[in-house]
């Protein structure tokens, strides 16, 4: 860089540090974290996105540029242990950068770091292992069966290599069962249980898994109906209803009352998995507008991580019915459709509000 | 075309704005201006495949078909805007405020069906 070009850029930096001080706001944390990010100084731009979330916790601009500070270290973190591998390959290292990749989500430089792991250290299952959690981290966001059969591929292989390796049995056995193949993830459930016997978490996932209903086991086939239908045979042991949920839903309730309630607001609703709750003018479980929702909700979703920008968190899709706008974080969902002129700022702050509230309850009660 | 292109240009100008586009319906890109890291084909090709899956549910629903469509991600931002045969994409940062964008947006989209109509 020309150096004009930098004492112009640190001239700007100290009016940015100065207006933080002295004008505190997110906008003014994220402008001066920004400029810290494109000059790849992100230690500092976290120490500011940090500093500005002690002021202003609850600022989702702040959040995020926390989130693309710290990818950017953990990038310059992969780089340095990239570096480390060429001077010295060892498993130890090549596993430290693989976890950080499958972090960053960067599926190309993960699979070349696994493919030179396994041809440095061809008997250590450490590869497979991880290609296959990076397989099911796909398979679960897209629910696409190729993933799914990778991710089993990778697993069984890091099984067979491994025979004592309870983290690769057990991603396995959850899958299995996951999709319907409940017999096959017994198989694997069993072997775990005589490697720890011990292991109360996993008496309790066998007590669940033993009730489930057995789908066969042809895999590819099971997993091509998990892609045709969108969704898992069976719901993972943290989303199985707990008894204390029931206030958590109480408050959602509430809360979509409260959004439903809102000049120009018709219809809305909080799905969760298989589960809606509904208020407005909803006729029945195949109201249209609960359709699209599910539906836009899932392509943009896809949209985003396809195109590399993340969890596609609120979504607005304007037209002559006048506005459905949907808040999803993780697997809850809220939204509504409203009348054109509806304040969609406030119906927004209204949906993250139930959808925040909910995960936190269910973060809750998985402690 | 160049009109068209010329607009495309000028709204990437704008603050926060990291790509903009003009597609048509089945996904072919007519014009675009997009940052480095963006690929024209994998953006043509998501971006109909969202426009027309919305498109398909609302239809289904009875409900007519979309004008706009806004999507806030993680790491960035996208708006489509209906152009009836075609439509316009704009790809924002993740820092960008597409309420303040919206003028310059709409202004764009304007310039481009009027150069559809003349084309």
């Amino acid at each position: 860089m020309h150096l004009i070009q930098r004492m112009k850029i640190w001239k700007e930096l100290r009016r940015l540090e100065l207006r933080a001080r002295e004008q505190p706001s997110p906008s003014t944390f994220v402008d001066l974290g920004q400029v810290y990010i494109n000059l790849d100084l992100h230690d500092k731009a976290e120490r500011i996105a940090e500093d500005g979330l002690a002021l202003f916790p609850k600022a989702p601009e702040l959040r995020q540029l926390l989130d693309c500070a710290r990818r950017g270290l953990r990038g310059k973190q992969a780089a340095e242990l990239r570096a480390k591998l060429t001077r010295s390959p060892n498993a130890a290292t090549y596993r430290e950068l693989a976890k950080l990749q499958i972090e960053l989500g960067d599926q190309a430089a993960l699979h070349t770091t696994c493919q030179e792991w396994s041809l440095r250290f061809p008997d250590d299952p450490g590869c497979w292992l991880v290609l296959g959690q990076a397989r099911l981290v796909g398979f679960y966001r897209d629910l696409a069966a190729r993933e799914g059969q990778e991710a089993v591929r990778c697993l069984q292989r890091a099984v067979a290599m491994a025979p004592g390796d309870a983290q690769a049995r057990r991603l396995l056995g959850d899958l299995l069962y996951r999709i319907g193949a409940v017999n096959g993830a017994m198989e694997h459930l069993h072997k775990l249980q005589e490697i720890d016997p011990q292991d109360t978490e996993l008496q309790t996932l066998l007590a669940h898994v033993q009730g489930l209903a057995d789908r066969g086991d042809d895999i590819d086939g099971l997993l091509e109906d998990v892609e045709a239908h969108g969704s898992l045979a069976h719901p993972s042991l943290a989303a199985v209803p707990k008894p204390q949920g029931d206030e958590a839903m109480a408050r959602v309730r509430d809360g979509l009352a409260h959004v439903a309630d809102l000049a120009g607001v018709r219809k809305a609703t909080f799905i969760r998995g298989s589960k809606a709750l509904v208020k407005g003018a909803i006729r029945d479980g195949r109201d249209p507008f609960l359709r699209v929702v599910r539906v836009v909700a899932k392509a943009a979703h896809r949209f985003a991580r396809r195109l590399d920008i993340g969890s596609a968190n609120k979504t607005v899709v304007d037209g002559a019915f006048g506005h459905v706008c949907i808040c999803v974080y993780g697997e809850a969902l809220a939204a509504v459709q409203c009348d054109e002129g509806t304040d969609l700022t406030q119906v927004m702050a209204e949906l993250q509000e139930i959808v925040a509230g909910a995960l936190h309850a269910a973060e809750g009660s998985g402690k | 075309m160049s009109k068209i292109h010329d607009a495309v240009v000028e709204l990437r100008r704008a603050p926060g704005v990291r790509g903009a586009a003009v597609l048509t319906n089945d996904g072919l890109m007519a014009a675009s201006s997009l940052d480095d890291a963006l690929v024209a084909d994998v953006v043509a090709g998501l971006s109909s495949f969202l426009l027309m899956t919305a498109n398909k549910s609302l239809g289904e629903g009875s409900m007519g078909t979309c004008t706009q469509l806004t999507v806030h991600a993680t790491h960035g931002k996208a708006v489509f805007l209906d152009l009836t045969d075609s439509f316009l994409v704009v790809l924002f940062d993740q820092f960008a405020d597409i309420a303040g964008a919206q003028k310059q947006v709409q202004d764009a989209a304007s310039r481009i069906r009027r150069a559809s109509r003349l084309a």
